[in-house]
């Protein structure tokens, strides 16, 4: 027996003390995400109108007993509370949207409680229609927006859709432009969000699903002041 | 040697389970499901395609690796949502398939939070409990995870006609009272093992002498007093064997794996009494994806095919559970072996493992409890 034996044989054991941390959390609900960007003819973004659908198996048990005139058909009335429970809890997730421009100090910008939210239901998938409105407007000018929609614990994996994942709506979107970025595997990792302590992984304020988030980065072109 | 039997032994078993939940799902849809109200009414096609997502991607090469085994666990995930409809169309096929995909799932979602993985592990190399004892803990967690999953959506969903958000929030609470209980076992544990560690510090010479005087054989004197506090006295009935062999009374030189057999035997019978906390606490907690695949299944009408999903599910789960288990006591084997005849190592080792053990379960229980009263997560 030597201290290799004894690292290999110790090697499960340390596996098992950092079992609980970034490697194991994983995603049980899926969205894809369309979101139309909101802008006023300042070309200032006022807000962001969201279309999250869900996959069939997190439908199947959202909407599972809402049928409620057993019709067959869940209809929108019908699933009206289903979408303010969710709307009001996703207060406490800051919404999975985070909201970023570079003139204001990369801060995060507040957001305002949803408005105008729905559930539509398509033979296997629902999506959850929700406005969210900026508690200030942003400039779009100079520097780019960006809004990016991830669960940090990672529990609810999104990603943008692939066709239209953006739209730019409003009052002027003439000059502006969004595009989505990923996260790229050839780039050194931020490994902020690996590193993070054994314990705050296990917690609510645990960071993992930030290195997968992906981004909608809006910019305007021409001034209309 | 005794490892590998194990192993095969659970292999074995896995393959039968298998073959018998497969035959339970396809046996199950011929007759009439009390549940086909809730079928979606087929309709035309709908002009509707849900969107399609843009790729995970992550920095770096572990993202790259995540990103890959979460994109496959959401199309594992997807023909499990496939296989489960094609049961109306191919019976024998989609329950074949349904059964496999199930395990598979069962084998890879034990790798994520809240399977049991981290508290039987510790807790087995906290005790002096046998790979065959390790296995029965995992699989009986795992079993009883399925039960609590199954019960959880019969009696919400079936009988009192709750809706799936009610479902959710009772499976959020059920959580919170394992992790409760973990935490209670871990300290439970703790209490004993520091308590047993401090009567040895205080008295350790005159309870050597006294427990030779009374029984000549360490290893008698434990047989007997093992059914009620299992941990002191074999940890005791350790260190008197300790004793025994700094003495040279009884053990010729390099009989040092005599020690370990010695743990083995000194681990006794099997008691319910101990191992129940530990399973309750772990098995209550419903899992997550056997809930989402029973709600699945049940508004397919299709019920019990779910049931046996969450079953096949289960036996992936804990056969995982179980590995990681036998993998625990098997680096604490080898970390014994590694002091040869040093008693002081060996001691040293049998602390560690069992202070160790018992403290991270109850750290564990106490940060999963505290975070699972976080605020109701809105999906």
């Amino acid at each position: 027996m030597t201290i290799r034996h004894a690292l290999w044989g110790l090697a499960p054991l340390l596996e098992l003390l950092v079992a609980p941390s970034p490697a194991t959390a994983h995603p049980h609900v899926w969205a894809t995400v369309r979101s139309d960007i909101l802008l006023d003819t300042n070309h200032q973004i006022t807000g962001i109108r969201h279309a999250w659908t869900f996959d069939e198996f997190y439908t199947a048990m959202a909407i599972e007993g809402l049928d409620t005139n057993k019709d067959g058909i869940y209809s929108k009335e019908e699933l009206q509370p289903l979408a303010k429970v969710n709307v009001e809890s996703l207060k406490d997730f800051d919404y999975f949207t985070f909201v970023y421009s570079e003139d204001e100090g990369d801060k995060m910008l507040p957001l305002k409680p949803p408005i105008d939210y729905w559930i539509d239901y398509d033979k296997s998938v629902l999506t959850l229609h929700f406005t969210l409105p900026l508690e200030k407007p942003v400039d779009t000018h100079g520097k780019p927006v960006q809004v990016d929609v991830y669960d940090p614990s990672f529990f609810v994996a999104f990603s943008f859709a692939t066709e239209k994942p953006v739209t730019l709506a409003g009052a002027d979107t003439k000059g502006c432009a969004a595009e989505i970025i990923l996260p790229d595997p050839n780039t050194t990792a931020d490994y902020k969000a690996l590193t993070e302590s054994f314990f705050s992984q296990l917690g609510p304020n645990s960071n993992f699903g930030s290195q997968f988030a992906q981004t909608a980065t809006i910019k305007c072109k021409d001034s209309h002041l | 040697m005794r490892i590998a039997a194990g192993l095969a032994r659970v292999v074995l078993f896995a393959g039968l389970s298998l073959l018998f939940v497969a035959t339970a799902a396809r046996a199950e849809f011929k007759p009439i499901s009390p549940f086909a109200a809730t079928e979606v009414a087929p309709g035309p096609p709908s002009a509707f395609a849900p969107p399609t997502a843009a790729p995970f991607q992550a920095p770096g090469p572990f993202g790259r690796v995540f990103a890959w085994v979460f994109d496959k666990q959401q199309s594992l995930q997807r023909t499990l949502a496939m296989s489960v409809k094609s049961l109306k169309t191919d019976p024998l096929g989609g329950a074949l398939t349904l059964a496999l995909l199930s395990f598979i799932y069962g084998v890879l979602h034990a790798v994520g939070p809240g399977h049991g993985k981290t508290i039987i592990s510790s807790y087995v190399i906290a005790n002096e409990e046998t790979v065959r004892r390790g296995v029965i803990i995992s699989f009986i967690a795992a079993g009883l995870q399925a039960l609590s999953a199954v019960l959880l959506v019969g009696v919400l969903l079936i009988a009192l006609g709750a809706t799936g958000l009610q479902v959710n929030a009772w499976s959020n609470q059920l959580e919170s009272i394992s992790y409760a209980m973990i935490a209670l076992v871990g300290l439970y544990l703790l209490a004993g093992q520091l308590r047993s560690v401090w009567r040895r510090w205080q008295h350790a010479p005159v309870t050597v002498v006294a427990a030779r005087d009374a029984h000549g054989l360490g290893d008698h004197h434990h047989h007997h007093t093992h059914h009620d506090h299992h941990h002191h006295h074999s940890r005791e009935g350790h260190e008197h064997h300790e004793s025994h062999g700094r003495h040279d009374h009884h053990h010729s030189p390099g009989d040092a794996c005599d020690h370990m057999v010695d743990a083995r035997q000194l681990a006794g019978p099997f008691s319910w009494r101990k191992v129940i906390p530990v399973v309750f606490s772990v098995g209550i907690r419903p899992c997550t994806g056997a809930i989402l695949v029973l709600v699945f299944a049940l508004t397919q009408g299709l019920f019990w095919a779910g049931v046996a999903a969450t079953f096949a599910m289960a036996l992936g789960t804990a056969i995982t559970v179980a590995a990681l288990a036998t993998l625990a006591l098997g680096s604490r084997e080898l970390a014994l072996k590694l002091g040869g005849t040093n008693s002081t190592w060996t001691n040293m080792v049998w602390s560690t493992c069992a202070i160790g053990g018992a403290t991270i379960i109850l750290l564990f229980g106490v940060l999963m409890f505290t975070a699972s009263l976080g605020p109701a997560r809105p999906f």
